[in-house]
């Protein structure tokens, strides 16, 4: 009894002995990659934990299917050491786990939540049913498209104007609540050009699913100069 | 004993009036579970309604966006407090708790009649969403500011709570004296079904935390009709408060569902296995009451990216984690109540089987949600609804759909037909496979919840399609589970009184179906007798 | 078991005060409220509340009658244990209403806020005296009526009842007032908190005030239930000490 513990628990904690090499991180993280990277993991370390159980069962179901219609079962009880063993060791096992899953959301966390030192700023005010998007150095305002430099960590700083409503870009692996009253924050560093679609996942009603827009990466030359074209023409697009 | 129970013939005439008014236990069991079936059917058309609207891009089957809201709306609510929670600590708990504790009722029988049609009373109330004008659309979380904003009629949804709310908080009372009151000697703690400790808990939370859902639903039509600022940030309130006093019951709850759900699939595996339950005190001590007392303490899970503070939300991924323990203490008690069993594969068995596979599915995807940092790109996507669909509707009904073939031979005095039963589990478990593992795909691939369209994403569609083909099959396997009971109901065989070979009270010592007061004959139990005595 | 309880126990019990009431509560609260607020149909709201009243006072009477003759031989003993988990349940109401009034005072910049006007702090200690002495009084009540004391048990039941309603009249006193001051439902987080808990506290009271009266009715016909006392008073004794927390919260906080 107590060595199938044994073995349950090097199977349980194989994924933590495998992945416990830390990802080497230089300068700016990348809060995408981490997060895919984690989900890679965790995809395994969870897949694991169910074929385990469910291996057993299977194995079980075959075995100690009935032969006889009088068969009764083992009538199997433990030990209270037994007892003491089936519940402690298990739950330690699971624990591990645990602890380690914790320690890695706590790196993760950290990258989502300490926006980089020179990152660009931009306000997003979300309303039903739209994003008002504003460049406040550059007193530029956007409706549901949001210009962004390539290269850049950009933060986004989020109220609303009525309900609640959140805001997401798959893409990017990012996504937070829009508040009314109060004012919180997301990052994400867009590395290559390209388009991505940014939406709301909060549910605010009947447009709740057509309040989307999109978010274009293009090259810092073109942000300039995306910039410098409606400064000129007063703010509105 | 000169009057032999049949000679007072209690069954054979149908009298209406001993429906209605009844305060008998199992009959008022009935009338839940009438109830729930009424409210997972009619909301599961919902979702068939649902599931036909995304199976493409644009319009579908409706023009407008709020009616597909609507249907939302009374898919949830209906599906947790009109089916889930009635027909567990409803009908089960109703219909096994005197029986397999050998009393003659519950503590107050008229308290009990008075819950169930409180009960049925939400129910009413939640039906005229489908008559008024302005029916309320605010999900089943109803958070403000729109649920105060809303032309929709909120007041609908805080009096359906608070209706099933009460029902629920006079239940627990009942059930809570009945449990640790009314036991038939010899039955002692230790030897108590799992099932009763499981409802014995689910009361406990129902009682902490059902009143502040009521606090908090309260809140939501004061702040509406009579103009109370808690949820208004512009006079100094905050929707967080909301947020939190719905969660701070809305966790537990699933707990509510989760363990009796878990307690009647240890009955039928230990009777289907002729096994002791494997390791009977550990899922006790280690198990239900570690769910209890961490069940409590994690609601932010459902806030991280909702405003709250940092450390609040690492404490909860923390604690959250921990659930796994308890949770996964109980699943090895499961297992292992195969382990050197002999396995009969009866319908309800089947049932019981795949709740294991069902659930680890389940609750293994509650783990990414659990991880703060994972759960900002899949919060609020197709993902939570994968989970909670495959942890709570899904193992859950099976559990409920097992435990209602388990019973349905003392219910009803009759049996089931086997063929059918088998032939609907199949259906169901690929049906529910199929639609919910690609919920959980799509959320991956970003698919935000509660959207009535998506034209955003063009290339989930294919997906959607293949899910709503597979809901279809879900809807074929409900109809024949249906058929089963009617057919069950109607032309069944004569049950005998014991047909699994069950240790527990209720099949060794009441006839199918029992008279009123349960028991014909005083119960006498020896030292050795225990619900899961096999093997002697 | 004779053979007259095994007839008497194969027949279904029934009783017709469960549906009923549920029936009642329906129309008393839900349909009125929501004819009344949502819809704008006073009528309506007012034949709502005609239907319900009634109803839910009829079968009320019906239940403590029914309950008094104890046809069925069981059930009501228990309630003296079943109250405490009752009491549970009721506490965390309050702790609901009190952890939003916390959360928004404690996240003010300013409080009182704006439009706050001075709190009369003489009538929250007489209504505290009040409510205390009432919690004195059902005790001794409880205690005559254990020594077998009916007449002393109604007087000083009698004495209670009148306490609660006297609580009552103060805090209607207290709500007009600051009606009259401008101070009401939407004036800012202060009255929001203040009207809901002190009104939810009240509503409490009334409550206690109608269990009271189910005691009082059948004992003036000579009918009491030690076990159904025992959990009223428990039950006002709660009241009671929730008010501590309103008065030290809401007023001199
Ligand atoms: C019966 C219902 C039920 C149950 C039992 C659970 C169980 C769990 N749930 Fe789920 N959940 C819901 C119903 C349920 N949930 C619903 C309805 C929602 C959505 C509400 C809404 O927004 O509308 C939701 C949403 C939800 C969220 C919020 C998502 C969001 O807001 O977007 C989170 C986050 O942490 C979460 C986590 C968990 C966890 C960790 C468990 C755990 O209890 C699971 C524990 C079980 C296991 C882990 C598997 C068995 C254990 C083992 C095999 C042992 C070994 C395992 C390890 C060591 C990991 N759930
Ligand atoms: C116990 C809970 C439960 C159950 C059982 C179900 C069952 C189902 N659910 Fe649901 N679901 C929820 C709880 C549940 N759900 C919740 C809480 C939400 C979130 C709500 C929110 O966001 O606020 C949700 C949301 C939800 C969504 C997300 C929609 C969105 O976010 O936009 C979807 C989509 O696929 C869905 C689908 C289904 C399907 C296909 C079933 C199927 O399994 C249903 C199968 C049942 C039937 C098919 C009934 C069969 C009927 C008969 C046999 C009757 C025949 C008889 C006569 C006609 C007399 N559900
Ligand atoms: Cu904005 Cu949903
Ligand atoms: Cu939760």
């Amino acid at each position: 009894m107590k060595d199938r513990s044994v073995i349950l628990g090097l199977i349980l904690l194989a994924p933590i002995i495998l992945f416990s090499t830390a990802h080497a991180g230089e300068g700016i993280p990348d809060p995408r990659a981490g997060w895919n990277e984690l989900w890679h993991e965790l995809m395994i370390d969870i897949t694991l934990i169910g074929l385990v159980f469910a291996g057993v069962t299977v194995y079980f179901m075959v075995r100690y299917k009935r032969q006889r219609p009088d068969e009764e079962g083992g009538s199997f009880k433990l030990t209270p050491l037994g007892a003491f063993g089936w519940t402690l060791i298990p739950a330690f096992i699971f624990m591990a786990d645990d602890i380690f899953l914790a320690a890695k959301n706590f790196e993760l966390w950290n990258d989502y939540r300490n926006v980089p030192e020179n990152a660009y700023v931009v306000e997003v005010e979300a309303y039903m049913w739209g994003w008002n998007v504003k460049y406040p150095d550059e007193g530029i305002e956007v409706n549901n498209e949001m210009y962004v430099p390539q290269g850049r960590p950009i933060m986004v700083r989020l109220t609303s104007r009525d309900v609640v409503h959140s805001f997401f870009i798959p893409d990017f692996r990012v996504k937070w609540d829009a508040l009314p009253g109060r004012t919180t924050y997301l990052w994400f560093y867009p590395k290559e050009r390209g388009e991505h679609v940014m939406t709301c996942t909060e549910y605010c009603g009947l447009l709740h699913s057509n309040m989307y827009g999109k978010i274009k990466v293009i090259s810092q030359d073109e942000f300039s100069s995306w910039i410098e074209k409606n400064k000129k023409e007063g703010g509105a697009v | 004993m000169s009057v032999s129970v049949e000679s007072l013939n209690y069954q054979s005439r149908f009298s209406l009036k001993e429906w209605i008014f009844t305060t008998d236990h199992k009959r008022i069991g009935v009338l839940y579970l009438i109830g729930s079936f009424a409210a997972f059917f009619l909301a599961g058309l919902m979702a068939m309604l649902m599931r036909t609207e995304l199976s493409s891009i644009g319009p579908t089957i409706t023009e407008n966006p709020n009616t597909y809201n609507v249907w939302l709306y009374f898919h949830g609510a209906a599906m947790i407090l009109g089916y889930q929670i009635p027909a567990l600590t409803g009908f089960f708990a109703n219909y096994y708790v005197p029986l397999m504790i050998g009393a003659k009722d519950v503590a107050f029988p008229r308290l009990n009649a008075l819950s169930v049609w409180l009960f049925w009373m939400g129910i009413v109330l939640a039906l005229l969403t489908f008559v008024i004008p302005d029916p309320p659309d605010i999900m089943w979380t109803g958070y403000p500011p729109y649920s105060t904003m809303t032309p929709g009629n909120t007041a609908l949804y805080t009096f359906t709570v608070l209706l099933i709310g009460f029902s629920s908080i006079a239940g627990g009372v009942n059930f809570l004296t009945t449990i640790m009151y009314m036991r038939a000697p010899g039955v002692t703690w230790n030897k108590l079904n799992v099932f009763i400790w499981c409802i014995l808990a689910a009361f406990i939370i129902q009682l902490i935390f059902v009143p502040v859902l009521g606090v908090a639903v309260t809140m939501l039509s004061l702040d509406k009709y009579l103009g109370t600022n808690f949820f208004n940030a512009a006079m100094g309130g905050d929707p967080l408060i909301y947020q939190n006093l719905f969660w701070f019951y809305s966790h537990p709850a699933v707990y509510v569902i989760l363990l009796p759900a878990m307690g009647l699939i240890y009955e039928i595996i230990a009777t289907f296995s002729r096994n002791s339950i494997f390791n009977y005190k550990g899922i006790l001590y280690g198990g239900i009451w570690g769910v209890v007392l961490l069940g409590g303490i994690v609601w932010a899970h459902h806030l991280y990216i909702a405003g709250i503070p940092d450390w609040m939300a690492l404490v909860h991924v923390f604690l959250t984690l921990l659930i796994s323990v308890p949770v996964g203490l109980m699943m090895v008690g499961l297992v292992g109540t195969l382990y050197r069993g002999s396995i009969e594969y009866k319908t309800p068995m089947l049932y019981a089987i795949g709740f294991i596979f069902l659930f680890l599915i389940g609750g293994l995807t509650g783990i990414p949600n659990a991880m703060s940092a994972i759960y900002i790109h899949i919060t609020e996507t197709y993902w939570i609804p994968g989970h909670f669909h495959y942890v709570m509707a899904i193992s859950v009904t099976t559990a409920i759909i097992g435990g209602t073939y388990y019973v349905f031979p003392k219910l009803t005095g009759r049996m089931y037909h086997e063929g059918l039963g088998k032939l609907g589990f199949f259906i169901f478990f690929i049906g529910v496979n199929i639609t919910f593992f690609l919920t959980l795909l799509m959320g991956v691939k970003g698919m935000p919840r509660r959207y009535y369209d998506y034209p955003q994403f063009p290339e989930l569609e294919g997906i959607q399609q293949i899910t709503t083909y597979g809901s279809y099959l879900i809807f074929v396997s409900a109809v024949i589970i249906l058929v089963s009971w009617i057919h069950g109901l109607v032309a069944g065989e004569k049950a005998p009184q014991n047909p699994w070979g069950s240790r527990s009270l209720e099949w060794t010592h009441a006839p199918s179906p029992p008279p009123p007061g349960n028991f014909p004959r005083k119960l006498e139990l020896t030292e050795e007798w225990s619900p899961y005595n096999y093997g002697s | 078991m004779s053979e007259h309880s095994l007839e008497h126990e194969l027949r279904w019990h029934t009783s017709y005060w469960p549906l009923l009431l549920s029936v009642g509560i329906l129309f008393l609260a839900p349909l009125a409220f929501t004819f009344y607020f949502v819809y704008n149909k006073p009528f309506l709201a007012i034949v709502s509340l005609g239907v319900g009243a009634p109803l839910t006072l009829i079968s009320i009477a019906g239940w403590v009658k029914e309950g008094m003759e104890d046809i069925h031989g069981y059930g009501e003993g228990l309630s003296v244990w079943a109250m405490p988990f009752f009491i549970v349940a009721e506490a965390l109401l309050f702790v609901g209403f009190f952890a939003a009034y916390w959360v928004m005072r404690l996240s003010a910049p300013v409080w009182p806020p704006a439009g706050t006007p001075e709190m009369p702090l003489l009538v929250p200690i007489v209504m505290t005296i009040i409510l205390v002495s009432s919690s004195i009084t059902i005790h001794i009540g409880e205690k005559r009526l254990e020594e077998g004391d009916n007449s002393g048990f109604l007087t000083w039941l009698g004495v209670t009842l009148v306490l609660g309603i006297l609580f009552l009249a103060f805090s209607a006193f207290e709500w007009t007032e600051l009606f009259h001051e401008g101070f009401n439902f939407k004036t800012n987080a202060y009255s929001t908190a203040f009207f809901s808990i002190t009104g939810f506290h009240a509503s409490h009271v009334l409550v206690g005030v109608g269990i009271f009266l189910c005691v009082l009715l059948p004992a003036l016909a000579g009918r009491t239930n030690v076990a159904f006392v025992r959990s009223a008073s428990m039950y006002w004794h709660f009241v009671d000490i929730v008010w501590f927390f309103v008065v030290s919260q809401i007023y001199f906080w």
